[in-house]
């Protein structure tokens, strides 16, 4: 059990590659039966890395935030209500109240809810190390399914921040309400110019690749422009035309294609109309 | 691994205790503390039967490292309420009957507790949100709703548990025969008799049982859908040290063949694999996880076979047999009339093929029990829905009278048929027999998934004939059912799906085929209606069907073809009492739409068309 964030960086030092970093836990429990049981390293009870904060335009998320501290988040549901939505959606109360958003990301599964509404919101995540702190692109942790390019057994992921946006949204399809991984979700958030042109856009879709697959060309069709129903259905539709879905255990990739049509105008609406549901 | 320091409250007492650092405070509370009332039911997060709260907040605590919650308050379900003093939770989970099997219910009274302490006052929409992470398989989540409804309402009158809260969920007594009963009779509201004991978390289940000297049982397994065993060589394993037995079919003394209806599957297979997950040896050990490594010791050496998936391809005669008498386990006939003749001249002729799915009963509870050698015998307390089938073929695998083994039913954590068959419970006789020793066995849940029967999937070509108002005249259809690598109940399961081929519709002439068909597929067995509710997902959609062919509204069509006195002739003949088919029909038609339902109601007038039963 880490009793700072110096300590937590010394034992990993010390242990030299033995040691491995635990926070909620929910997920590297069942490794651990499975694999080489390794030194864990308790970093959960940390409170700098669990704090929400107001950072001049931006919103910084200590990594050691559970989904059930994102979900109830007064300053997220004003301002982030993507990260919201995406949060209450993991698991199940139990799961949530003990699972950190750092480990939804580290684990780099494809349909990790938290990570698809990250990056929609353009967020960049701090990495620690006893050489020091680097800051890099969410997106730029992804090494493959189920493979974060962050060193667990040196490295802690310590927070996102991101800017705050004009509006986000997020929407998901499973097979029940709770204790179902999806069969997609999407994210979107829109930042605003002076006028009422979009000035910026992200839209991330999950699982469909390795790591979270933004809509680029979808993007492109907002970027720019005002945002009514015609243009988020014509992006919608660009978003669709441009995914590449699998087929898998929860769902053929036909299906996923066009839900992707649905889930993005929905998103989107959830990001103009703040929270309202289509 | 290291070894560290916990300190733990849990319920208010402090323990000072060494455990494993990588610990689930899920091992700690059941073997170090011995508070079996917290369930093991999947081991990864998926079940909420081992929800315990950890400073007041729902955790899994399979998942929970014991470490992370030194120096925390635990709350158990024995921390809940006592047997003089229940939580105000507790006497509602009894009052409402929201506790059947009571396996979920622990994990379930905490998460409500969870919920209530931090909102008294919830929707019912919040208290599902608060248990969506626990499962349950038996009370179909109504009356736990509301059993935590009628809690908060009891908590918010002071706590003051009662006798004038009116209990929930009595259902008005239905009369049958004669008057309704009064308090006391039939139809009267009682508590379940070891409700309290479940409510309590004291209730034993087969895991929650220990006894000295008792070791660890695993079973080796089959990688390979269908193969021959040339050769098994044990002694790696034997040489481990911890392992106490292992045994193989060569170990068994008495009859190496077991099963319900036909005697048809090793207990441990000999010369033949035939599904994966097949038993092949078992271990016992001083602890399970040297039972697990001396598994991985065993050595055997197969010869592939080409398998078969499809239940229809294994009844042509060039798939692979996977038994000497051939692939088709049981075949049942029906022909009653002149079926070819009437379809050939019947004004409405539907036919359709209908296939449905392998089930898994997925209790939350899986497969456990311990074998006690005592004076002369065994005695087996272990999950069962079948204690007096158990016994015999266990002493007969044994070669020993039926008098020296005794099979006790362990509370049973939801079994829908699933626990009919023998599962765990010959590999812990055979090493209590070996060893002399108590030993006992919980399969995982991987385990209790791959190894133990499943629902049939059922292939379905059923025809309708009819004339233009509706009536049936003739019905024919053909059943393959899938029942797996050995036939468990499958026999009974294709004599049942005959015999209610058509549900509760009068038909004169009739022909009904059914097969039990083998296949390298997991085994299936009995589960909850056997047979009978794969055959009205057929006759019910041919029903709706018909309505739509001649124009008459699905209730409509039904009334015409029920089954009624004078009017009820079934594939195996005329049934003359208990039918109750139209009073329930009307019912149901009422509770859809009340304007449509009941006596008198016009079926022209009343169409319903596209609204399906």
């Amino acid at each position: 059990m880490a009793e700072s964030a110096d300590h937590a960086l010394a034992l990993l030092t010390e242990l030299d590659g033995t040691g491995r970093v635990i926070a909620g836990g929910t997920d590297l429990m069942l490794d651990q039966r499975v694999g080489n049981p390794r030194v864990l390293v308790d970093i959960s009870r940390l409170p700098e890395w669990r704090s929400i904060e107001h950072r001049g335009d931006r919103i910084r998320v200590g990594a050691l935030c559970t989904h059930n501290d994102l979900a109830t988040s007064a300053l997220l549901q004003e301002r982030a209500v993507a990260l919201v939505r995406a949060a209450a959606a993991v698991g199940s109360p139990q799961i949530r109240m003990v699972a950190t958003v750092g480990g939804n990301v580290v684990n780099a599964l494809p349909a990790a809810d938290t990570a698809i509404a990250l990056a929609a919101l353009g967020a960049t995540a701090e990495v620690r190390s006893a050489a020091g702190t680097r800051e890099v692109d969410l997106l730029s942790l992804y090494a493959g399914v189920g493979k974060s390019t962050i060193d667990p057994t040196r490295e802690i992921l310590t927070g996102f921040s991101f800017p705050i946006p004009g509006g986000s949204g997020f929407k998901r399809l499973a097979r029940r309400k709770a204790l179902a991984l999806p069969v997609l979700n999407v994210a979107a958030a829109v930042w605003m110019d002076d006028g009422l042109a979009c000035s910026d856009v992200r839209i991330s879709i999950g699982p469909v690749a390795p790591a979270p697959w933004r809509a680029l060309e979808a993007e492109h069709v907002l970027r720019g422009s005002v945002l009514t129903r015609e243009t988020i259905s014509r992006a919608a539709h660009t978003a669709m035309a441009t995914a590449v879905c699998r087929d898998s255990i929860r769902a053929c990739s036909l299906y996923r294609q066009s839900m992707v049509q649905v889930l993005v105008r929905r998103a989107l609406l959830q990001a103009l109309e703040g929270g309202c549901d289509e | 691994m290291n070894r560290q320091t916990a300190h733990l409250r849990v319920n208010g007492r402090v323990y000072e205790l060494e455990v494993d650092s990588g610990a689930t405070l899920l091992d700690t509370l059941r073997e170090d503390l011995g508070l079996t009332g917290t369930k093991r039911g999947c081991s990864e997060g998926e079940c909420g039967a081992c929800t315990v709260l950890v400073d007041g907040v729902t955790v899994n605590s399979c998942l929970y490292p014991t470490m992370k919650a030194s120096g925390h308050d635990i709350l158990t379900v024995e921390g809940l309420g006592t047997m003089e003093n229940l939580h105000p939770l507790q006497e509602a989970f009894l009052r409402g009957g929201a506790v059947q099997c009571g396996f979920c219910t622990p994990g379930m009274l905490l998460a409500a507790k969870a919920l209530l302490d931090g909102n008294p006052n919830p929707t019912e929409d919040e208290i599902r949100l608060a248990i969506s992470g626990n499962l349950c398989r038996c009370t179909g989540y109504a009356k736990i709703v509301s059993a935590v409804q009628d809690a908060a309402r009891t908590m918010a009158d002071g706590g003051s548990v009662g006798a004038h809260v009116p209990p929930l969920n009595v259902v008005e007594p239905v009369t049958v025969r004669g008057p309704a009963a009064s308090a006391g009779g039939v139809g009267a509201n009682v508590p379940r008799l070891e409700g309290k004991a479940k409510v309590l978390g004291a209730a034993r289940f087969a895991d929650d049982l220990s006894f000295p000297g008792m070791v660890h049982g695993k079973v080796l397994r089959s990688p390979h859908p269908h193969a021959l065993i040339r050769k098994i060589d044990v002694s790696r394993a034997v040489a481990l040290p911890g392992v106490a037995a292992v045994v193989t079919a060569a170990d068994i003394p008495g009859r190496n063949a077991f099963g319900i209806l036909i005697k048809d599957q090793p207990f441990l297979a000999a010369d033949k694999v035939r599904f994966v997950g097949e038993a092949i040896a078992a271990v016992a050990a001083e602890s399970g996880e040297i039972a697990r490594r001396a598994c991985s010791l065993i050595e055997v050496e197969y010869e592939l076979l080409p398998a078969v998936f499809d239940p229809i391809e294994a009844m042509t005669p060039t798939a692979p047999q996977l038994f000497a008498k051939g692939n088709i386990s049981a075949h049942r006939h029906i022909e009653r009339g002149q079926v070819t003749a009437v379809l050939a001249q019947a004004a409405v002729v539907i036919s359709e093929t209908f296939q449905t799915q392998l089930v898994e009963h997925a209790y939350i509870e899986p497969e456990a029990g311990v074998a006690v050698p005592d004076t002369g015998g065994i005695t087996a307390h272990v999950v069962s829905q079948c204690v007096h089938y158990h016994r015999s073929d266990l002493a007969a695998m044994l070669g020993w009278p039926v008098g020296r083994v005794r099979v006790v039913q362990t509370t049973v954590g939801g079994a829908f048929g699933g626990k009919i068959d023998l599962s765990l419970h010959p590999f812990i006789v055979l090493l209590a027999a070996k060893t002399g020793r108590p030993v006992k066995m919980v399969y995982t849940r991987e385990e209790s998934i791959t190894a133990t029967t499943k629902r049939h999937p059922f292939l379905i070509d059923m025809t309708f004939a009819a004339d233009r108002e509706g009536t049936l005249d003739a019905a024919m259809t053909r059943v393959i059912g899938d029942t797996g690598a050995y036939a468990s109940y499958g026999p009974a399961v294709v004599t049942r799906a005959a015999a209610t081929a058509f549900g509760p519709y009068h038909i004169p002439h009739v022909r009904v085929d059914t097969y039990a068909v083998h296949t390298n597929n997991p085994i299936a067995g009995a589960m909850r209606g056997f047979g009978v509710p794969q055959m009205a997902t057929a006759h019910e959609q041919l029903m709706d069907m018909l309505a739509e062919r001649v124009g008459l509204s699905p209730i409509e069509v039904r009334r015409r073809n029920g089954f009624a006195p004078g009017r009820a002739l079934a594939p195996t003949g005329d049934i003359r009492d208990g039918l109750g088919y139209l009073e329930t029909l009307e019912r149901a038609a009422f509770g859809l739409h009340p304007s449509v339902g009941g006596d008198g109601a016009d079926p022209q007038v009343l169409p319903l068309r596209g609204e399906r039963l």
